[in-house]
Formats: structure tokens, sequence, C-alpha cells
């Protein structure tokens, strides 16, 4: 009498905790910070507290006889050898310093207060050398230069330019001319900048790093050490927050392991918050001038776009975010003429690295702000005007992207129905007296949703294996970084081999074991990893039932997995216990085999080529954001009170998991718009603690309300997109449109702090543009 | 960090023996919410703590010839718990539960807020507006001064060696009076004050102003009692006029620095526009 196995409902878009959400909670993660390893040791930077100066004398002495010391280093004990996208910084700087945040020494010590006091027992002298902060100052002849292979501080530059400016600008009826000051803010991961480094006997670099690039970062590592990329493997125990903060190599990595190398012992090295906010990357600021016109009908004629970054002391990938800014000015409506053009420019100020959002969080404050000008000086309402220019699908975009379900139009039409729109924002425009003014805004963006070809390969490797007992292990190239990747593949795999979710254990925490991926950016592991994941357990599915049928003499096509059973597809009868099948398979004597797929998925995606052109990613993703927020007239507070978000998501894998990053999304945009601000004067960070660095708290969230558009994106995994970058990106400059609806006045200068709002309404310098 | 002793004495002389005899080197610890901090970051460097959370008067909150001495190590959650208090005094025990976080409340004392001396401390002026006074015990016995008179500067206190303040007396109230704080912060909780303004005022049975204090934070290196503020509201209904000389008042008060919080001109008007809030609120709550 053989079972029948009910059919089962589709894991897909069902709400799934994360499962390393529980031992979080308990407080049992172990993070690097917690890891203790025998003979280890604790290694300390210390850094400038000049921004711009010769090393006249760096004398470690005193520190390297204190007792407990076991390696002071220097700039003068490692190699010169640049790291970063430039290779501009070496990990010890000697000579010259060049910001606040550069490292001179190192020490490993037994314990942390004897390192804290071999820094202090270190004497340095400089020569304090003239210093440049603004990338305008910093490209005029007399500056100071910062590199000597960098005639004119000039760090990076891109420029694109598609169709004719002048054509366009001759047949606008509206010229607007706009200029955009975009701040620094940072990551503020929970867990602060830490690794663990230990190199073996035969001289093997084993590194705990909390990287989210395992495999490249080897690459990107072992030449500053002088060691073979195959000889370093990465560990990647769980991390406290990243968001692109670990996209790229940073000094206190190779120095960690120059200590571990020169002690040959286990070096560890935790960063204070004071460090945190001082030596972690920032977002880039970016100056932004934007020349953009429109006919009298509405219809956009061209954009015309210079940007100066300043790049600060070094190059990480702060500089590169052009490369996306140039997406969102080119393709995000439809805009016949592009010119873009944007250079990075080396200053004594601390750098950038990537950050959610990489340049599309800019460079959608600027465009989402400026097509509301841009409508209201046509003479259109802020709907209307964005149908007008929204592309439709199969449309492609100059620099080449491929929008082949473009729901820009669905979005912004959803968005304002769901929000009665139009009539709240004429109702709340009409209000011009009273304390408490409201006001309603939209903003939407375009993002890469299918990976992002910059590197040589977009693609991850996946390996799933199968034991006895029916338990599946997925080793996947792709890291858990908090993202959720965890949760989705695990639905994925489930939903594949009809297996429960709690026989999958997912293994991506060690390279010497997984299989290579680019790393966790773009918006790009769900589509993927996921598409990986998926294509591994359709191979091992295959195997699987090509065993069934030979076992039980039913055509393949005609068996499905379910409920941990082979079953006949038709009416659900079991064939075969699952687990039973694989011990069949696995103790067949010469024919024995066990289920151990692999799979490397290359998204069908190109790179860019000349004018940076080339349909870079597999599938494309729009969203409409709307904001509604009270303003306070007279403290000048901004209040979210609501959120409505619209997106196209292609398919909801993970109901919990997209909500969760939609949340985080909209809290980290909430602080770049209202309350974030690393404030850097003459190079010095003024405010590198919680106390005086203003995240939005929980206090700070509106409620929201979530739309999603799922058309099943074709290459995507059952039809899902990339959806985490556009929720960092589109709030902000909607809040920053919902306060011109309630006051009037426009802020090209986030963060819209109570205090410019106040000085906008009740006078004084330094507010928003009225 | 060097070595550091804790002693938890039962009284106030042993405290006071122990403070006058560490020469400088030992601190008080309340409920520790600022001291652990300064610790951790070096700011203070102690050799010797002693916990005044073992003394009964620290710890007790009694009525006394119709006001009530607080003992100054009680904390922010305990305040509120004491109705008879938070009816008397809602401004002070608002203030006072401003203070950081639910964890922070099950520490934060006034007596520490006080005794800290910042000048944004959020419940120093609803204090100073309450006429509160503190009740200092050193070597050389008792004194109670004005808690306007305990800060000197950033950090600073007229306290002498050897002195801790043991509780705060906040006076018997005359009928239909009331009293409000608010500060202004960028977010909406768990901020340090950019402006914190408290009053306490008293009306006759027309409805004016017969009383009035007016405290005021964050905008000079102590908290501030202004009478030129009080004068611009006794006398009036808090009518228009009376509101605007107020505020003109208070902004004339500031002498803040232009810091990461705000600048001079920002803390100067927005200190104008919370007293008026404060003012109403006070007044509100004295008609009652
Ligand atoms: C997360 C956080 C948020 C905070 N938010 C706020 C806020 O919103 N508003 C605000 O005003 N403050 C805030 N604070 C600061 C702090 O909580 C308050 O100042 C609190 O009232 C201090 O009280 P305490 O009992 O913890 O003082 P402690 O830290 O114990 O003492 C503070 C100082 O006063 C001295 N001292 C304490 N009691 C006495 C006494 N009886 N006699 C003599 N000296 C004494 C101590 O030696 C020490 O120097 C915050 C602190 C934290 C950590």
């Amino acid at each position: 009498m053989m079972d029948q196995i009910a059919e089962q409902i589709s894991l897909i878009g069902q709400r799934i905790p994360k499962p390393d959400g529980a031992a979080k909670v308990l407080g049992r993660t172990q993070y690097i910070n917690d890891m203790v390893l025998h003979r280890m040791l604790i290694g300390k930077i210390l850094r400038t507290d000049r921004v711009h100066a010769r090393i006249l004398r760096l004398d470690i002495s005193k520190a390297a006889a204190l007792p407990g010391v076991h390696a002071v280093i220097t700039g003068d004990d490692t190699p010169m050898i640049g790291i970063g996208v430039n290779k501009d910084n070496p990990p010890l700087k000697s000579g010259t310093v060049r910001c606040i945040r550069d490292e001179i020494a190192a020490v490993a010590a037994e314990t942390e207060a004897i390192a804290d006091q071999a820094l202090a027992l270190i004497e340095v002298e400089y020569e304090d050398l003239p210093a440049v902060f603004d990338p305008a100052e910093a490209l005029e002849d007399s500056a100071p230069q910062l590199h000597e292979d960098k005639p004119g501080n000039v760090g990076l530059s891109y420029n694109i330019s598609y169709g004719d400016i002048a054509a366009g600008e001759a047949e606008s009826d509206v010229v607007l001319d706009e200029t955009y000051d975009l701040h620094y803010v940072t990551h503020c991961c929970m867990g602060p900048g830490c690794v663990l480094a230990e190199f073996d006997a035969m001289g093997k670099l084993t590194i705990y790093s909390q990287t989210q690039y395992p495999y490249n970062f080897k690459m990107d590592l072992a030449p500053t050490l002088g060691i073979h990329p195959g000889d370093i493997r990465v560990i990647q125990p769980p991390v406290g927050g990243a968001f692109g903060s670990k996209l790229d190599v940073y000094p206190f990595e190779p120095i960690c392991a120059f200590l571990a190398q020169k002690t040959r012992r286990p070096v560890k090295l935790v960063f204070s918050r004071e460090e945190e906010f001082i030596a972690s990357p920032t977002r880039q600021p970016v100056r932004a001038h934007i020349r953009a016109g429109a006919k009298k009908d509405g219809t956009l004629t061209f954009r015309d776009v210079n940007c100066l970054l300043n790049n600060g002391g070094y190059t990480s990938w702060g500089a590169t975010v052009p490369y996306v800014m140039m997406r969102t000015f080119s393709g995000h409506f439809r805009v016949p003429n592009v010119e873009f053009k944007s250079t990075a420019v080396y200053t004594n100020n601390p750098f950038a690295g990537s950050f959610r959002g990489y340049g599309n969080v800019q460079a959608t404050y600027v465009t989402a702000t400026l097509m509301d000008k841009m409508a209201e000086a046509v003479g259109m309402n802020p709907i209307a005007f964005r149908l007008k220019n929204a592309q439709e699908p199969g449309e492609v975009t100059p620099q080449g992207s491929l929008l082949k379900d473009c729901a820009l139009a669905d979005c912004i039409t959803i968005a304002a129905e769901k929000t009665d729109f139009l009539k709240i924002y004429a109702a709340n425009a009409k209000v011009e007296t009273g304390r408490y003014r409201r006001g309603i805004g939209i903003a939407t963006s375009l993002h890469n949703a299918g990976g992002a070809k910059i590197h040589k390969s977009d693609g991850c490797g996946t390996i799933l294996t199968m034991d006895d007992y029916a338990r599946v292990t997925l080793i996947t190239g792709a890291s858990e970084i908090g993202q959720g990747i965890d949760a989705v593949i695990t639905q994925i795999v489930a939903e594949e081999l009809g297996v429960p979710m709690a026989s999958i254990t997912i293994v991506n925490d060690d390279s010497a074991i997984g299989p290579w991926d680019v790393g966790v950016h773009a918006s790009r592991t769900t589509f993927i990893a996921g598409n990986g994941a998926r294509r591994a357990a359709i191979k091992a599915k295959a195997q699987i039932l090509a065993a069934a049928s030979k076992e039980a003499n039913v055509p393949a096509e005609e068996m499905e997995l379910r409920g941990g059973h082979v079953v006949q597809s038709d009416n659900g009868v079991s064939i075969i216990r699952l687990d039973r099948l694989l011990r069949a398979m696995h103790f067949a004597g010469e024919d024995a085999e066990l289920v151990m797929v692999t799979d490397y998925y290359e998204p069908p995606s190109e790179p860019e080529g000349d004018n940076h052109y080339g349909d870079m990613s597999a599938a494309y993703a729009h969203a409409a954001y709307v904001a509604e927020v009270e303003v306070d007239t007279m403290t000048g507070h901004v209040r979210v009170e609501k959120m409505t978000v619209v997106q196209d998501v292609g398919r909801v894998v993970n109901g919990l998991g997209i909500e969760g990053q939609i949340e985080g999304g909209i809290a980290m945009s909430i602080g770049y718009g209202l309350t974030e601000d690393l404030r850097i004067e003459k190079g010095i960070v003024k405010n590198p603690s919680f106390r005086d660095y203003k995240v939005a708290t929980a206090p700070e969230m509106p409620e929201i309300a979530y739309h999603f558009i799922e058309n099943d994106t074709p290459e995507g995994p059952f039809g899902a997109k990339g959806i985490a970058e556009l929720p960092a990106i589109v709030p902000a400059p909607a809040i920053a449109n919902a306060v011109y609806n309630a006051i009037g006045v426009r802020f090209d200068n986030p963060p819209i702090t109570p205090e410019k709002v106040a000085r906008a309404l009740h006078g004084g310098q330094d507010g928003g543009d009225q | 960090m060097a070595d550091i002793q804790y002693q938890a004495p039962e009284d106030l002389a042993a405290a006071s023996a122990l403070l006058a005899g560490a020469g400088g080197k030992a601190r008080i610890l309340a409920g520790g919410t600022d001291l652990l901090v300064q610790m951790k970051f070096d700011v203070v460097e102690p050799t010797l703590l002693i916990d005044i959370k073992n003394i009964a008067e620290t710890r007790t909150i009694a009525e006394e010839d119709g006001g009530f001495r607080v003992g100054a190590a009680v904390p922010g959650a305990e305040l509120g718990e004491d109705a008879a208090l938070a009816a008397a005094w809602p401004g002070v025990v608002e203030a006072a539960e401003l203070i950081g976080s639910t964890q922070v409340q099950g520490r934060a004392s006034l007596g520490g807020n006080l005794c800290n001396a910042s000048p944004a401390a959020d419940s120093v002026p609803a204090m100073i507006a309450a006429g509160a006074v503190a009740r200092v015990i050193g070597p050389d016995g008792q004194r109670d001064v004005a808690v306007e008179d305990i800060a000197t500067g950033p950090g600073k206190t007229s306290l002498a060696s050897g002195e801790i303040v043991a509780s705060i007396f906040l006076p018997k109230r005359p009928a239909n009076s009331g009293d409000a704080y608010l500060r202004f912060i960028p977010r909406t909780e768990m901020d340090i004050a950019v402006v914190g303004v408290g009053i306490s005022l008293s009306l006759d049975g027309d409805g004016v102003c017969t009383a009035a204090r007016v405290g005021l934070g964050a905008v000079a290196p102590t908290a501030l009692l202004v009478d030129a503020a009080a004068d611009a509201l006794i006398g009036s209904k808090l009518d228009e006029a009376a509101m605007d000389n107020l505020a003109a008042a208070v902004s004339a008060a500031c002498s803040p620095i232009d810091d990461k919080r705000g600048t001079v001109e920002f803390r100067t008007d927005i200190a104008g526009v919370l007293a008026r809030r404060v003012a109403s609120i006070a007044f509100t709550r004295a008609g009652k």
C-alpha cells in the first residue's frame, strides 16, 4: 500500500524567517570579535593626527620594549604596494600622510590594554604640508599635490556622451540649471571592522574576514602581502553589517596579516566605534551640476551633468560610483541627449567606498527632485510629467540597457492611485499657514536587478550534495552578510527537491570550500546565486529521477519530487522514499552514484564597451516611492509619516526578507535625507560617535505600505529580480519632494535638518533654495 | 585603565569621608550612565568609585513641608512611578523621563544629571524653574544650595572636596501652579538637547501670572535661570505680547557655541520658539 503525498504549497513567496536569526537574537552568534584562537595576540593601529604631513621621525623603540608587546611595525617594515582601485594606498604609510585615517604603525600585544599602551609610546614628529579639502580647489594649479603619479590630483574620470546636447537645448522650452551638494554619510555597521589573521607553519594565510567578496578579496590582498592568492584561505564568520563597506581590501586587513606573519601567531584586530567612523569608508560625496531641458508638452530634451567627487586621500570604490550614476542620468526616463562627466579629485579628506545604492543614491536624489522641478516649470503635475517620459517595455536606454519588462509607468500609476497623490498634493500645496504642514512627494528610480557585469564574470558557483538521509548540503559562492540569501536559497532548493527546508544546510563561509562568486553587491545575490542554486537543484533532480526511473521502471517525465518522496506526477502516489532511493543509488555496487552536482551560472549580460555602452544586467527594475511628511514650521523638524512602496520585484521569494530589506533601506534613506551627516571639517571627522552622528532610529520609521509588482522576469529564479538597493535609493528624494509640497522650499543639500528648514522659513543664511 | 577600587558605604558621612580622603581621585557613582561612559573613553580615570545607591537618603522620595525631597540617586523610572510627585511637578518628572531610553531610565538620576554638569542636561532647567534646592553633605556638615548654583561650567561644579548631593528638594506649590519642560532634538528620541526650556509659574484667581521661573539649557556653559524671561510673564495672562517678550528674553539670554549640534543662530531662534510652547503648557497646567 503506497502513500499518497499531498501536493505542497509553493514555498516561493512565503514568509520565511532568517535561518541565522534565532542565534543572533539569543546572543549565540560568534562574530570575529568574539573569536579567540590559541596563542592569539591583539593588534592595534596607530593612525596619524595630521591631514597632510611629512613624517620626520617615527620612533617605535619604547613601544617595542614594553613587556607583552610582540611586534611593532611601520611602513619601513612593509612593502609600499598599494591596495584599492588605484593601488594608491599602501597599508602602512611611510614618508607622507594624506588624511586623518592614515595608518602609520601597528602593534601586536598580549592584551588590548598593552597594545593601547604601546601605541601611546610611539613617538612621531611631523612637518605639516599644505592641505586641500575641496575638490574644486584641489584641481587648481596652485593646489597641493597628493600623489606624485597623479598630476593635478585627478583620481578617476568617467564620461559619456549620447545624442547632441546643443540640439536638445535648442528644442527646449524650459532649461533648468541646478547644483546639488551631496554629503558624506557612512555605513554604521553594528559590528565594527574586525579581522583575524593566522599563518600556518607552511606560510599559508587563513584570514577570518568580514569581506563581502571573498574570492577577489584574495586577489586584491595577495600582492601587498607578497604571497600567492592561492595561499590565502578566507573564512567568513557572521558579520554585523556590511552594506558595501566590505567590498574592498582596506589597510587594517593586510596590517593584521603582517602582524601575524611577523609574530607567527594569530592576531585579531578590532575597530573601536570611533575608529569605525573615522577609518571605514564613507558614501561618496558628490557635487553635481546639472542642466536639463524639456518641451512645453513635458518631453525631456537633454541632460548635461558634471560631477565633482571628493576622492579623499586614496581611491576605493567610492570614486567609481559614476559608473552607476551615469546609468540613472542617461537611462531613467527617456532622455534623447545626455552628457555626463565626472572627476574624482584627490583631497586630504578620508575616502569613500562602495555603499548600498552605489552612486544611484546620489543620482536619484538629483534626478527625482529635478523631475519635480521640471514638472513645475512646464506646468504639469508630478505624475503626468513622469508618465509622459516613462519608457515602455522593450525600450533600450542610450547606454544599451534593454528594459525588457519595464514597469516604470505601472509603478508611477499604482503609487499615485494607492496614495490619492494628486488630490493630496494639490490640497497640501494650498495650505500656507499653520504650524504643522503636510506634504506628499514621489520619487522613482531604475537599478540593475539581474547582476551587473563590471568584472569579467558576474557568475556564481554552486555545489549541491545529498547524503544517505536525503539531507542536502548546498555550497554556494555567495556570501551571507545579513541580506538573507541563506533563507532564499533554502526556499529555492526545497522547492525544487521537494524536501523540508530544515533538511538543507547552506555552506558559504570558506573560500577553500566554496566555488567562485564575484561578491555580494549590485543587488545581485538572489538573482545570480538563486539561479545557481536552482539550476544545481534541477540537475540533482534529473539525476534522482533517472535513478528512480531505473529502480521503479516508470518514465522519469511521469515522476516528481514531493514531501521527501519520488511520486507519480498524476496522482501523487509515492513510488519510493527519497532517502531510500539515495541509499540504493549509493550502495549499488559498480553502478554506485552519489548526488553531487555543480553549476556555474553566468548571467546573460555584457560588459560595457566604448562610451560605457552595454546591456550590463540580465534584468532592470524600477520603483516609485511616495513619502508623506509633516513639517513643524516652528522647529523645522520633518517627520515622515508614511512611505508607500511600489517596486517591480519580478517575484517575491521571501516575504519577510523583502520587507526586511525595504524597511532597512528606508531607515538608511531617511538617515541620508534627514539626519545623517558625517561632518568632515578641514579633513577631521567631527562627529565620530552614535551620539553625534544621527542614524534614523525606530521612532523615525514611518508606516510602510507595500505594493509589489510581480511580472516574473524571464531570466530570474522563479521570476525574481534583485531588489535590495532601490529601498535605500528612492525614499530620500521622495521626502525632499514632500517637504517642498509642504513648505515650498527645495533642499539640494541633504540632510534636510531642522536647522536648514528653520533657516529657510525664519530667514538666515544657508537654508534651502526658496 | 588603572586598578579601580569600589566602595558602597551605607551612610553619607562615610561616603563623604571616602571622597574627601581620596584627594580628587574618587568619583561618586549614582546610576553610572554618565560616569561609566566617561571612564570607558578615559575622560575621567578615577581610582575609587563610591557607590551611593546603598544610602537610604539618596534612594527615597519623601514629602516634606508640603514639597518633595527626592534622593539624589533615585532613578528616572521611579520618579515617574510616584504619582504625587508627578502630579505636583509634572515638568520636572517629564524632563527626568526624557533622559535616555527605558534601559537608561532604570539608572539615570537627578543627582547624576545635575552633578555631571553638562549644559545640555535635561532635568536641570526644569529643576531650576521649579526652584529646586540641592542638599549637599560634606566633611563640614550640610548646606542647601540652589540647583542653578551647582554647575559652574561644562563638567565643573561648585561642590567642594568631599561634598555629595544627598537629595533635591522640590518646594511646596501655591494653588494654580504648573510647570513644563521641552527640549529640541533633531530626532524623536535618544538624542541630546540642542536647546531645553523649563518654566514654572503660578496664577492668581483671574489667571494672571503672579510668579514665574524660567530655566534654559544647552545654550550657555551652564543651565541658566533667566529672570528677564520670568519678568516677561509676571503680570500677564500670557498674551501674545508677553509671549513675544518671553521669546525675546530667552533668545537674548542664549550664548551658545557653534557646534555639531547646531549653530548659534539656530539655537537662539529655537530657544524662543520652545519657550513659548513651554509657557503655554505650564499655563494650561496651572489653570487646571
Ligand atoms: C544612552 C544614553 C542616553 C542619555 N540620554 C540623556 C538625555 O536624553 N538627557 C540627559 O540629560 N542626559 C542623558 N544621558 C546622560 C545621563 O544618563 C544623565 O546625565 C543621568 O541623569 C546621569 O545620572 P547617573 O545617575 O547615571 O549619574 P552618574 O553617571 O552616576 O554620575 C554622573 C556624574 O555626577 C557625579 N555624581 C553623581 N551623583 C552624585 C551625587 N549625588 N553627588 C555628587 N556627585 C554625583 C558622578 O561622580 C559623575 O561625575 C544619557 C546617557 C546615556 C548613556
